[in-house]
């Protein structure tokens, strides 16, 4: 049992003075799992939309948000503190407490990070005025966005944070994870058609046709990693991938046959396209569909549209993780790290865990401000023409790779197993593993490029090539 | 590319896309009939940006309406200034009476300012379809390099936008010291970045599938269409006014046209979005050589404005008071295509007649036939790759 | 590719259609001077013709010769067919003149389809109108405006949906000029 499930049962026993009722651990669910996991998760994502906002400037050349600093909410916290003095005086202290040169060169660098912009962008939309068109299905409107929200928030329950670490445990966690992402789907079904504008229902549109495609190569690149690791559950995924020794990234899965690696890139494609992001925005495509489902959103409930936009890019990351990079395992050291006292080790695991998915979110930032979007077909094209055969060639390589190994034994969650095809592959194996499925890619992909590859003289001379 | 838009039920809906849509560029209203994605009739509509400029050309003074071309493109006004002093001169010179020639170096001056423009106004041409096609980060890279054409032409006249530089006989202003150091320099680096530019986007896969063998024009459509410009040579006509009836100095610049050639490769077609997106990335390349050819031409500074090498101002002025009667056809070649004067003149100070042909106006003409059987996707991105800047339609 | 000059083109032209005059402005500009009725066969014959080929409408405009200080006066629309030859790279103006009264001419853009949109240009600011013409709607004023404002004898209503186009009571032709020029 994870330290989590003990602490809901403590709690909930706490609280009933005895065996817990439903209220109680519904309240003990609420205060151990589900709010903590809120402050983590929200201002991340918030602070996402500042990060992304930095870095889209920095690829375009920009400067970005760089003159709200903290000192607005330093004053009106000042001023909340000191209430029992005149203005003039707040000021002083307020003033006074600026110039103090460590808390100086904070603001000072704050407000070259724009940290500031958080909260006068959230003030900006709690002000903003809550519109629901006269069109609009009222009720499916208001309520479009709180889904998306859960639909976003929900799968991080059985995300292992940490050795100990996992709000919800079950056999069947990864399923759990897709499926409960399915809830956006719906939501955005909602707010495009519930919006009464026929932009938000060719967004919602979109969305739906986009999502549902999407979800089986997600699906099937998920079941990749079960397959391998020959459970379901995310937690015992990522204890299997555990490897002693200096070089704990040896043990990872996306290290362990080529066909993995492929499915990982899969997942994250996929995932681009789970999120809405570019290049797989076309359902809030800006310049064809205005701004899609979310048209006509104004204020807060656009912005838990944005928000869950952003939790999804953290989901789709966490997962990747998981799934695929060793969840919150060190690259190097692990042993040694798992050896720690648990106030060290479960800092570290969570810290090594949001650096995994920090990674996969600037990349996503630095596609979305590169690449240009995909048109509907293309779209669909890529899920069903490639990424689905990628998958399905992947899965049975895996097939493949395990039956020569012998079939797999999962590792135990906790017990730091290393699963069987790595043991009995043994480096001969793996080497073989690898290199005849890289070599039947490269292969095609040269192929590929000689049928395919020409580039028109005129474009060479353009980028800069002879022509 | 068509797609197939009839529905089994007749069921369609009516998209209002425009005045106020983000990629219209500007306030292009287009109503679009579509089954689902699928465009299945588009009807343009427009004039929510008419200035009747035509009608104001009517009752100001010739040179007075020099600050109006401005207003008929301002994303190239060199080029929109120059159509209408090209042609008012011509109809000038028709007159027995008038003997003067447009000083030399202010002709030089005039392709350099021209062909300067042209550069920006084809950086906005793309950037802003690459825009549409989602890839906002080209967009802000060709801005960038566009505010280094407006510098120069604010050093130079004073405006960044509407220069109201050319005059009928010359120019305004003579080149500012170190004016050529500036251009020379502007476009060194100007050069590299376009390379850099072209690796981000115009080979980009997404980019080259998306506009590959959408919205085909052939050259016998394009022609009978009236389309000019980029989108005429885009569709594989080779005909460019500044090389086949050349005006300025460009007869001696030897001006190259490129042509649409299907650059997509397998999926293109030529006269697609794709090679009409090409077509202006090469005119940029060509512009280049020819503002550094135009350089090595340019005579040196006379102390008199209206000597006629160094100069830069005819004298005008008398025959402006008193022109002759007569009418007079001219076109030149602006980054959107040929920008075609008819003036009438009826021997008062100000013309009788003025009608400025501009190519966005045929472009957007072909919107309906074109925009039929495509994706709604890819209106914007047809939109974009048309180049149409809205005043120049509505005037 | 053989450009042709205005003579050869004209003589090709006569020949076909002898009522087709050659038309001097008067700084020497030649034009094609074609009757109203027969306009649609000139262009079929411009365009299919093998050595004209025009297949490319350059422009299509009109302008008012009232006023136009000419003898005897005129006081017709006069509609000009810029045409150009992308085959043969030559170029002829033609012009039809249109009585005020009964503004009508046949459509080009059965030849042409360019001129689809030039003819509703012409339609919207001159009144010309195109028989024929698939679509001829305003395409520059509003759908409701009255009138054809580049007629020279145009006056602007004095009142657009409420909004009055009056200066200093006057109509804005009418109106003296300010200070600083006609405008």
């Amino acid at each position: 049992m994870s330290g989590f499930g003990y602490a809901v049962d403590t709690f909930a026993a706490w609280l009933a003075g005895g065996e817990p009722g439903w209220l109680a651990v519904s309240v003990a669910v609420l205060a151990v799992w589900v709010l903590p996991l809120m402050l983590l998760v929200f201002p991340v994502a918030a602070l996402g939309q500042i990060l992304e906002r930095k870095i889209a400037a920095a690829i375009q050349r920009r400067v970005g948000p760089n003159s709200a600093g903290l000192d607005g909410p330093l004053r009106f916290g000042f001023r909340l503190m000191l209430f029992f003095l005149p203005r003039e005086r707040q000021d002083r202290v307020f003033k006074a407490f600026c110039n103090f040169p460590p808390v100086r060169s904070i603001l000072l660098v704050s407000r070259r990070l724009g940290l500031g912009q958080l909260a006068a962008d959230g003030i900006k939309m709690l002000g903003k005025e809550d519109i629901v068109p006269a069109g609009a299905d009222g009720m499916v409107f208001r309520l479009a966005p709180y889904l998306a929200l859960a639909g976003a928030f929900l799968p991080f329950c059985v995300v292992p944070f940490g050795q100990h670490l996992v709000m919800l445990e079950t056999e069947v966690s990864a399923l759990f994870a897709v499926a409960v992402s399915g809830i956006v789907v719906v939501a955005l079904k909602m707010a495009g058609w519930g919006s009464g504008s026929k932009w938000s229902l060719l967004g919602g549109m979109r969305a739906v046709a986009q999502l549902v495609s999407y979800e089986i190569p997600i699906g099937l690149a998920v079941g990749g990693a079960v397959l391998w690791s020959g459970s379901m559950d995310l937690h015992a995924i990522v204890g299997q991938q555990y490897e002693p020794g200096v070089f704990s990234l040896l043990g990872w899965n996306a290290l362990q046959t080529p066909f993995l690696a492929v499915l990982m890139v899969v997942f994250f494609v996929a995932g681009l396209a789970e999120c809405q992001r570019s290049p797989f925005d076309m359902a809030e495509a800006e310049s064809e569909l205005v701004s899609g489902f979310n048209t006509e959103y104004s204020g807060l409930r656009w912005g838990l549209f944005a928000m869950a936009e952003y939790t999804e890019m953290l989901l789709v990351g966490a997962l990747l993780a998981t799934l695929f990079l060793g969840g919150y395992q060190s690259p190097i050291g692990e042993e040694w790290i798992c050896s720690l006292a648990p106030w060290l080790e479960v800092p570290i695991h969570v810290a090594l865990l949001g650096a995994k998915v920090v990674a996969v979110y600037l990349l996503m930032m630095w596609i979305r401000w590169t690449l240009p979007r995909y048109r509907v077909d293309q779209v669909m094209r890529l899920a069903w023409l490639v990424l689905v055969p990628l998958c399905l060639v992947s899965l049975f390589g895996i097939a493949l790779t395990l039956l020569a190994a012998g079939g797999t034994e999962p590792g135990e969650p906790f017990g730091r197993v290393a699963a069987r095809p790595r043991a009995a592959l043994g480096w001969l194996g793996h080497l073989v593993g690898w290199a005849i499925p890289v070599a039947v890619g490269a292969w095609l992909v040269v192929m590929a490029k000689k049928k395919h590859g020409q580039v028109h003289p005129a474009l060479q001379r353009l980028t800069g090539g002879r022509s | 590319m068509t797609l197939d838009a009839s529905t089994p039920n007749g069921e369609r809906m009516t998209l209002n896309m425009g005045p106020h849509h983000p990629a219209t560029h500007g306030v292009l209203r287009i109503v679009v009939e579509s089954d689902g994605e699928v465009v299945a009739t588009c009807t343009p509509d427009h004039g929510y940006l008419h200035r009747s400029i035509e009608k104001i050309g009517e009752c100001v003074e010739w040179p007075m309406f020099v600050p109006y071309t401005d207003r008929v493109d301002y994303v190239c006004a060199m080029n929109a200034n120059l159509a209408y002093c090209v042609a008012a001169e011509k109809l000038l010179q028709t007159d027995p009476a008038a003997t003067f020639t447009v000083p030399r170096r202010a002709e030089c001056i005039r392709v350099l300012v021209a062909e300067l423009n042209r550069i920006s106004s084809h950086l906005v041409a793309v950037g802003a379809m690459a825009m549409d096609v989602g890839a906002y980060t080209p967009f802000l890279h060709g801005i960038a390099q566009r505010e280094g054409v407006n510098d120069i032409f604010e050093k130079l006249c004073g405006q960044r936008l509407t220069y109201n530089y050319v005059t009928i006989g010359g120019v305004a202003f003579d080149l500012y010291d170190g004016a050529i150091d500036d251009i020379r320099r502007f476009l060194d680096q100007f050069e590299r970045e376009m390379v850099r530019f072209n690796k981000l986007v115009t080979t980009n896969t997404i980019f080259r599938d998306r506009c590959a063998g959408v919205a085909t024009v052939s050259a016998k459509e394009a022609v009978a269409w009236g389309l000019v410009g980029p989108n005429l040579r885009g569709s594989g006509v080779d005909f460019d006014v500044r090389r086949d009836e050349p005006y300025c100095v460009y007869g001696e610049l030897g001006v190259q046209v490129p042509v649409g050639q299907a650059f997509a490769g397998r999926k293109g077609q030529v006269g697609d979005a794709y090679d009409r997106y090409v077509v202006r990335l090469l005119e940029i390349q060509e512009s280049i050589r020819l503002c550094r050819e135009v350089l090595k031409l340019l005579p040196p500074s006379a102390e008199k404005p209206n000597d006629p090498i160094g100069g830069i101002q005819a004298d005008v002025g008398k025959l402006l008071k008193k022109p002759g009667k007569g009418e007079i056809h001219v076109r030149t070649e602006a980054p959107r295509g040929e920008m075609g004067y008819f003036l009438v003149s009826d021997g008062t100070k100000s013309l009788f007649r003025v009608r400025c042909r501009t190519g966005s106006f045929t472009a957007a003409g072909i919107f309906h036939h074109v925009m039929r059987g495509i994706f709604l996707a890819d209106v914007v991105a047809v939109i974009g790759s048309f180049d149409v800047v809205v005043p120049e339609i509505d005037r | 590719m053989k450009a042709l000059a205005f003579d050869a083109i004209a003589t090709a032209v006569q020949a076909r259609f002898p009522a087709v005059l050659v038309q001097k402005a008067d700084n020497g500009q030649m034009a094609l001077r074609v009757p109203k009725a027969s306009i649609v066969d000139v262009a079929h014959f411009l365009r299919t013709d093998a050595q004209l080929a025009f297949d490319g409408l350059s422009d299509l405009t009109a302008f008012d010769t009232l006023k136009y200080p000419s003898t005897p006066p005129q006081d017709d629309i006069c509609v000009v067919y810029v045409l150009f030859s992308y085959t043969h790279r030559h170029k002829v103006l033609l012009k039809v003149h249109a009585e005020r009264a009964a503004c009508d001419v046949p459509t080009v853009s059965g030849e042409w389809p360019a001129a689809l949109y030039f003819e509703r240009e012409v339609w919207d600011l001159f009144g010309v109108r195109f028989v024929g013409h698939p679509s001829l709607r305003r395409i520059m004023t509003p759908d409701d405006w009255e009138g054809h404002p580049l007629r020279k004898d145009y006056l602007y209503p004095a009142t657009y949906n409420g909004v009055a186009h009056l200066r200093d009571g006057q109509h804005f032709e009418a109106a003296p000029p300010r200070s600083g020029g006609p405008l």
